[in-house]
């Protein structure tokens, strides 16, 4: 245009023939400048709101971080202020002269010193994924070790637990603490999700069991049992070949949308107001360094079941 | 100082913790009684000297700030020092607002702590001391005759012998007699005192 802007058209014709040798177009020009205008800011808009999602998932890791941050520096500092006090009440003894229970005092500062140092390996044992610490272990005493550690979780929230261990469980190769871990935060997953449930049955399943087969790839479709079932069918009972143990924690909460369970393994990702998101991911990377899986599928009549499996090690079978 | 009548309740939820400050307490010949959650505490039976509580906010169960609620309601008047593992700002001025002597951040210098202890034991034993008194006044209070109760009402509130033979339908000495025998059973040494004593009892007093 003359003043510099710019118009857009747009312009549509077809030929047409009116019997004599004239060749003629018909069509219209159409001013469209306002709607493409329109059209970008819409783009403009899609454009900063994308901005701002990411910014929004910026902050909310950072937050995220933020949380983990101080959390690490709250089990960093327990021990750290019971030096300082031990310390503290070191001199104090020293300075009365009193120096049995000065020794003492010094006794726990060091105590307290290594307590620090274990916390911090440990973190750092998380971050750098180093190699897990591998013992033979019976799983079912693993599970009844968690099953202590949560018992107050468990009746605080009226939920009803039963356990199905299997008496026959060859002893597994790993790392007890970290097994531990897992069992737990599965177990307070299921226990949190039941919470929310409102007053229907709160039933707590936990069970373990030899397993010959592995569903191989999307296991959401597939119930483990019943590809057992039909693999033991065919082989004698005594000939099958023993390849993994299998735990799994069951729960009758609000259950998992089968084509949504993915993310749930990823770090981050929480369906708790509270919770870091960390725990299926950390879960599923202890799990995994352990030569096993982690999955989950629905639960019947309702709720889920989340199980992994590890594997047996011949040299200890025979 | 009278440390050894006086007990720090200690209430942290980390075995470690609790027994260093114990232990730092106990360097300068003070006593500490432990606790692993606000419920055990409440739950306890405490002896009955001046005392403080040295909290943990972050506890399982009842947090430090539902404990000092929790003992706001339930009228059990002790001065709370916090101690915290993160410094929390809006969580130490509800702290401090609710009436704590000191909010610490772990790890923090011993004499802070030991500092803040012997602010809130002296605190605690002036509030004693002020109840003890109160009592002590109530209880002679209650030992008037429901005629001297009376009369001592009146007498606090400014009026004269007569006024008060009047106002009762007894004569000026009745009154008088009534009076010295108030005066005497309150322990009170002057007219003022006693409207000091009538003051803290709650009664009416003319305001001066």
């Amino acid at each position: 245009m003359p003043n510099g802007s710019v118009k857009f058209l747009r312009v549509m014709g077809r030929p047409s023939e009116d019997g004599s040798s004239n060749f003629e177009f018909v069509g219209a020009v159409t001013d469209i400048t306002d709607r493409k205008r329109a059209e970008e800011e819409l783009h403009q808009k899609e454009v900063s709101l994308h901005e701002a999602q990411t910014e929004l998932a910026h902050v909310r890791w950072l937050t995220t971080m933020g949380e983990l941050a101080a959390s690490i520096a709250h089990e960093v500092n327990q021990p750290l202020a019971a030096v300082v006090n031990n310390g503290s009440a070191c001199l104090r003894w020293l300075a009365a002269q009193n120096l049995e229970e000065a020794r003492q005092s010094a006794a726990l500062v060091v105590a307290e010193g290594h307590r620090a140092g274990e916390i911090i390996r440990r973190i750092r044992t998380l971050a750098k994924k180093t190699p897990p610490q591998k013992d033979w272990l019976d799983l079912n005493e693993t599970i009844d070790e968690v099953i202590a550690m949560a018992s107050s979780e468990v009746q605080q929230n009226r939920v009803s637990l039963q356990t199905e261990l299997a008496d026959d469980l060859p002893l597994i190769l790993g790392d007890r603490i970290q097994l531990q871990q897992v069992i737990l935060n599965l177990l307070i997953n299921a226990v949190e999700a039941m919470a929310g449930a409102g007053e229907s049955p709160r039933e707590l399943g936990v069970s373990s069991r030899k397993a010959s087969e592995l569903p191989t790839r999307e296991p959401n479709s597939l119930q483990i049992g019943e590809l057992e079932r039909e693999t033991l069918e065919r082989k004698n009972l005594a000939e099958v070949e023993w390849t993994h143990v299998l735990v799994a924690v069951r729960d009758s909460g609000p259950g998992l949308d089968v084509k949504n369970v993915d993310p749930l393994f990823k770090a981050f990702h929480t369906t708790k107001p509270k919770g870091l998101g960390m725990g299926l991911a950390i879960s599923r990377s202890i799990i995994t360094a352990h030569g096993g899986r982690l999955w989950a599928t629905p639960n019947t009549p309702r709720g889920a079941i989340f199980q992994f499996a590890l594997p047996i090690h011949e040299e200890r079978m025979s | 100082m009278t440390e050894t009548e006086a007990v720090v309740f200690i209430v942290d939820d980390d075995a470690p913790m609790r027994q260093s400050l114990k232990n730092l307490l106990r360097s300068i010949g003070l006593r500490a009684e432990l606790f692993a959650s606000a419920q055990e505490f409440l739950q306890s039976k405490r002896p009955d000297l001046p005392g403080c509580l040295v909290l943990d906010v972050r506890l399982p169960g009842l947090s430090g700030l539902d404990l000092q609620r929790r003992t706001a309601e339930a009228g059990i008047d002790i001065p709370i020092i916090f101690i915290t593992g993160y410094g929390d700002i809006p969580m130490s001025v509800r702290a401090m607002k609710a009436g704590a002597v000191e909010f610490l951040t772990k790890p923090f210098r011993d004499q802070d702590l030991l500092d803040a202890i012997q602010q809130a034991l002296e605190r605690d034993r002036k509030a004693r001391d002020q109840r003890a008194a109160i009592e002590l006044l109530r209880s002679r209070f209650e030992s008037l005759t429901p005629r001297e109760r009376e009369v001592m009402v009146r007498v606090v509130a400014g009026l004269l012998n007569k006024q008060i033979g009047g106002e009762l339908g007894t004569s000026e000495t009745t009154v008088k007699i009534h009076r010295h025998q108030v005066m005497e059973k309150m322990g009170a040494g002057s007219l003022a005192e006693l409207v000091r004593m009538a003051d803290r009892l709650g009664l009416p007093v003319p305001k001066s």
